[in-house]
Order: C-alpha cells, then structure tokens, then sequence
C-alpha cells in the first residue's frame, strides 16, 4: 500500500517541488483566465506581506458595540442582516490604497516582478461576517484577495504562515503576541480627524527608540536621566544599536525603493520614510545615523525633535502611518490628525507620560 | 439527489486499517498483540468526542458518527491484531470489512459510506470519480488538540456554480477533470448537509465541530459563493481562509483539519505542461 518518496500523502507537508508545481499550476491558471483583468496575486515568499484586521480596513465601531453588549450570536445576526452594505473605510484604509499605488507603478516598471505588496486580511472574526467583508472589498475595488477568517481562533499562527512582514490591529494583545514571534506589528485606533493625504506617494514615518531600534538606549533614559543618556550615546557612537521589532519592514520598504532608484525614479519614487525622533542631532543623533547606515538602510528624511512635540511636525509630513512606542507620541500625533500606530515593545510600555506605571497597570489585558 | 432534511441514522465514515494503526514500524517485538497509533487516531478520537457531546444533548440523538473500518485481505494474525487493537484503545469502531484489492470501490459503495477517509490521495481521486465521497483523512501532528473535529470543505469546487464549472474549460481543465470537480461537488454536497445539521446542535462557540472553507486558487469572489452555497445547504461554516495559490501547507500546518476535501489542485499540475 504504501507508495514511493515523492507522492503526495494527504496533509504531510508537501515537498518544495511539489509547492512549486502547485504554484505553477497557479500561474497557469491565470494567466489562461481570459475573463479576468485583476493582476495576479504575488507568491508570498517574495511580497512583501502586510496583514490587516478587519476592524483597521473598515469601520466597525458600531457593529463592534453590538458584540460586545449583545454577545456573539446576535453580532454574527447583525452583520448577516446588513451583509448587501458595504463598510465604511477604517482607519488603515488609506495605507491599503497607498499600498496598492505602489504596485500600480512597480508594475509598470517590472511588469513580471513579484517584488510586490500583498495585502492579505487576517481577522478572528466569524467566516460569515467573511461575505459582508468580501462584498466591501469589492465595493472599494481593493486588491485584497488573501484571507484568513479564524472564526473566534488567534490569528497569530496565520500571520507566520503568510510570512507576514507587517501586521496591524486594533487589539494589542494580538499585536503584542505577534511581536513576541518576531513579526513587525502596531496596534491602530480610530482616528476622528485625519487630514488630507498624497494619493501618489505612500509615507511612512517611525519613531526610533524602541521601534526601529531596541529600547536599550531608552532604557537609560528613564533610568539613569538624560545626562546619563547624551554621555552613553557619545560614547557609544560608533556602536550600531541592536534592531527593534519595526527595522525589517524598514527594510522592506527600501528594498522596493531601490526598485525604483534603478529605474532613475528616485525624485518620483512613491514610497517615501520619515524618521521621527526625540532624540537631538547634536548629542545623540549620530548614533541613529550610523546604526542606520552599518544596517544598509537609509530614511529619507530623519527629523530629529530634540523633545520637541511630534504632532505638529507630523501634521506637515502628513505620512498613511506613524509608528511609535509611547502612547504620549500617539495621542499627541492623533490630536493634529495623523494616523498613528502603536509598537507595544519595550520599557516605554511601563511609563506614561514620565512617569512609572504600577507593573500591573502596564500590562495591557 | 434528494436532499434529507433532518436525516436519522448514522453518519458512517470508512477508515483503512492502515490509517488507523502504523504498520510500518511494527516491532519485533511479537509478545504485544497491539499495533502502534497510526495517523487517523486523532480523527477517531475527534469523532468519539462530537458523539458523546451529542449524546449529551440529547440522549435519543440519532445522527451520529459511526466509524467502520476496511482492510485488504490479510493474514488471521493481523485480523485478529487490529481487533484487538481496537479493543484495546478502546475505540468505537462499528463494522470491519476485509475485501479483496480490486474491490476497495464495491465495498464502499455497498456500504453506504457517507464519506470515505484516507491519507492516499489518488484513493480519494478514484473514489471520488466513482462517485463516492471521499476526502483527505490531514496527516496530524501528535501535539494536535483532540477534542475539536475540524472539516474544511474546498471552496474552489463548491464556488463555482453549475454552469461556470463548465467554464472552467476556458483555464485550461479537460473534459474529465471538469466532470471530476462536478462528481466532487455532488458528494461535498451530501456530506455538507449531514454535518451542517451536525453542527447545527452546538452554538457558534465551545463546539466540537468546527466547518471550514478552503479556496486554495479561485478568487474572492468564489469564496463568498462557496459561504453563501453551503449556507444554503445548511452550514454556517466557522472559518474561512482565501489562498489565492499561496502555498497551502503552512495554513494547513496552522488550521489541524480532520477532513480535507481536495481542491482539485493536483487536477491543474497537468495545467502548467500544457500550456506552453
């Protein structure tokens, strides 16, 4: 009965050769699709994968109040009820339509890479919300044909297997889980003003203590004060800084540029990264730099603050998505209308506001 | 096919001995009448769960799992090893047949078999050309959690309608293999029924069956048909995953189903070769 190496056996994990005949097989197919004109999704391993929960794509405020005071039953009804109506968009909607941008002009440059953006929605939430959510994919025309509905499960096992570069939530336990696996992921809230952003250039701005970097220096900071801090930084200039949870999609993000800069697009180039720091350039901004440059990675511009409030600077940048690690940068981002992420890592999450907060406070439930 | 709305009787599955138990690191060690776990018992042991809670719903419930095993014919020592073995693991197993190799097809059909389960995917094919329903019984990990039966039904072949199945001609699938996915449909149809009722005893959460839809190649647009079809026949299915060819391994790895009906994937590895 039993057969030789190479035949498939029914869940054991198929051999590479046998994946890449299926993703050829795939390929095939669509390009055999005569009725279908929607560019071919890209083969994960070489996308650059950004996972989206539903809540962060659309706005579900209300139907979310409904889970919560109604329970899970009367929410899944709810939505059944409203399933012909699209959702409104969320607060990472523009990101997704900068992201699909991007693609737009990677294709035309490189017309069979697929060094490309995948945007793939991974939410716990019940499969038959799945066809409200698909009917409002359609609706927006967005390029989102990956998904993972766990019906109620984690979703972070997913995230890994889709080889997710960037995941974001509006639940920061989810994106504490998925940070605690390796994988870059910030927590969104919705956002009441939002102002007018590019349609032609995706930005993107990072903090840098704690997100592209690790809270070491940080650390001292809120430990030994600022003195310490600007001493250490001198001193340890020539140090590169260990990496933080957000360098990888740092990096991702420059390897698309380049795809660019070979094309003599750097002016016009549609991704654009800001880095946005507190840290001042005289005394400890040399560090960042060459932390940066030992890495390979460049920022477009980096800004440094000198601990200046970040919400009227990232007024002016206007970026689809700011990450920090410090709720006090996010609210004060929010309040002139930037959507801001937040990276539940590192020592930042035991303060507020300077001040350190009772160890079972910080820990978020 | 007519649909049996609230069908008694059990839902009977069939499982190959070597499935359920591994022969092929039997021991030496002839003084143990018992043969080593194999890949299904996870499955068996998922079921034997659904039925007690079943049963604890409602004690005169009648449509529950029965679990009946097949054997190519083999020596009376090993016959009496597997009984034993049964016996022994204290599994419930309803009926065993022993059949000669040509008639594994006779033997299912005469039985009534609701679903037939194996880890041989081209068993599953022939089974599955012939008419009979038949899935991929998923390899498990041995860490897996038991009590959880998990089902995925494949969204590709239940998202296309009737008609664009016959479509399908234009992506380049042959005549048979279009006639493969609509036999597939049909028996994915029957079993869907059955489990959707299953199912249906428990709440949306802490059940013991779990339905899933996997759409490892068509579009999005055929994954909301697949959720809306099997809504129709009677399942509110609990998870849904979209692939759009991404490879199908790592979600599966993540996922744990029991049952896996296929995609017809391996119908297109022919795909690639010809069109060139």
């Amino acid at each position: 009965m039993s057969k030789p190496e190479g035949t498939e056996r029914g869940g054991q994990s198929n051999s590479d050769n046998s994946e890449e005949k299926d993703w050829a097989a795939v390929k095939a197919l669509f390009d055999n699709a005569k009725t279908t004109k929607k560019p071919r999704p890209p083969k994960p391993s070489n996308a650059v994968t950004i996972a989206v929960s539903s809540r962060t794509l659309f706005n579900m405020v209300t139907e979310r109040k409904v889970f919560e005071e109604e329970g899970l039953e009367r929410y899944v009804a709810h939505q059944l009820e409203l399933e012909d109506q699209p959702f409104t968009p969320g607060v990472s909607f523009p990101f997704v339509k900068a992201l699909m941008n991007v693609n737009a002009r990677l294709r035309e440059l490189y017309p069979d890479s697929e060094e490309l953006f995948d945007i793939v929605l991974v939410t716990n939430n019940h499969a038959q919300v799945g066809v409200r959510l698909i009917n409002s994919i359609n609706y927006y025309d967005l390029t989102i044909e990956r998904f993972c509905m766990t019906g109620g499960e984690s979703p972070v096992g997913y995230l890994k297997a889709y080889m997710t570069n960037l995941y974001l939530s509006k639940d920061s336990k989810k994106v504490q889980e998925a940070i605690e696996e390796g994988i870059a992921a910030a927590t969104m809230f919705t956002c009441d003003s939002e102002n007018e952003l590019s349609d032609t250039q995706l930005r993107v701005a990072f903090d840098g203590d704690a997100v592209l970097f690790s809270d070491e220096s940080e650390i001292i900071v809120k430990e030994h004060g600022l003195d310490t801090f600007f001493r250490h930084e001198k001193e340890f200039e020539n140090k590169p800084l260990a990496k933080g949870p957000l360098k990888c999609f740092l990096e991702a993000l420059g390897k698309l540029q380049r795809k660019f800069y070979a094309k003599n697009q750097r002016i016009s180039c549609p991704i654009r990264t800001y880095l946005v720091t507190a840290r001042s350039a005289a005394s400890a901004g040399a560090r960042v730099l060459k932390t940066l440059r030992s890495w390979g990675l460049e920022v477009d511009e980096a800004l440094f603050l000198a601990g200046a409030p970040k919400g009227p600077l990232l007024q002016k940048i206007r970026p689809h998505i700011f990450f920090d690690d410090q709720m006090f940068h996010i609210e004060g981002a929010q309040e002139l209308g930037t959507i801001a992420a937040h990276v539940p890592y590192g020592i930042g999450q035991k303060y507020h506001k300077g001040k350190r907060i009772d160890a079972s406070e910080a820990e978020k439930k | 096919m007519e649909d049996k709305k609230n069908y008694s009787g059990p839902l009977m599955i069939a499982l190959q001995y070597n499935d359920l138990f591994d022969l092929d690191s039997t021991s030496t060690s002839t003084n143990t009448d018992v043969l080593p776990k194999g890949r299904a018992f996870t499955f068996i042991k998922a079921v034997q769960a659904v039925n007690e809670r079943l049963v604890e719903q409602n004690k005169t419930e009648s449509l529950l799992f029965e679990v009946i095993l097949i054997a190519k014919e083999c020596s009376e020592e090993i016959k009496m090893k597997i009984v034993e073995s049964v016996k022994h693991y204290g599994l419930e197993i309803g009926k065993f047949f022993f059949y000669k190799k040509e008639e594994l097809i006779n033997t299912l059909q005469s039985n009534k078999v609701k679903l037939f389960l194996s880890t041989e995917r081209d068993d599953v094919y022939e089974a599955l050309h012939t008419g009979i329903p038949a899935a991929l019984l998923y390899d498990q990990a041995d860490d897996h959690v038991l009590n959880r039966l998990k089902v995925i039904f494949s969204g590709d072949v239940i998202g296309f309608s009737e008609d664009s199945l016959d479509s399908l001609s234009d992506f380049g699938f042959s005549e048979t293999q279009i006639q493969t996915f609509k036999a597939a449909k049909i028996c994915m149809k029957e079993f869907a029924v059955l489990i959707g009722q299953m199912r249906g005893r428990f709440g949306k959460e802490n059940s013991p069956l779990c339905t899933c839809v996997l759409t490892s190649w068509g579009s999005r647009n055929v994954c909301a048909s697949a959720l809306k079809t099997l809504r129709e026949w009677g399942v509110d299915v609990d998870e849904a995953f979209c692939l759009a060819g991404a490879p199908c391994s790592p979600i599966l790895a993540v996922v744990k189903p029991h049952i896996l009906w296929d995609g017809g994937l391996h119908n297109m590895r022919d795909l690639s070769t010809q069109c060139q």
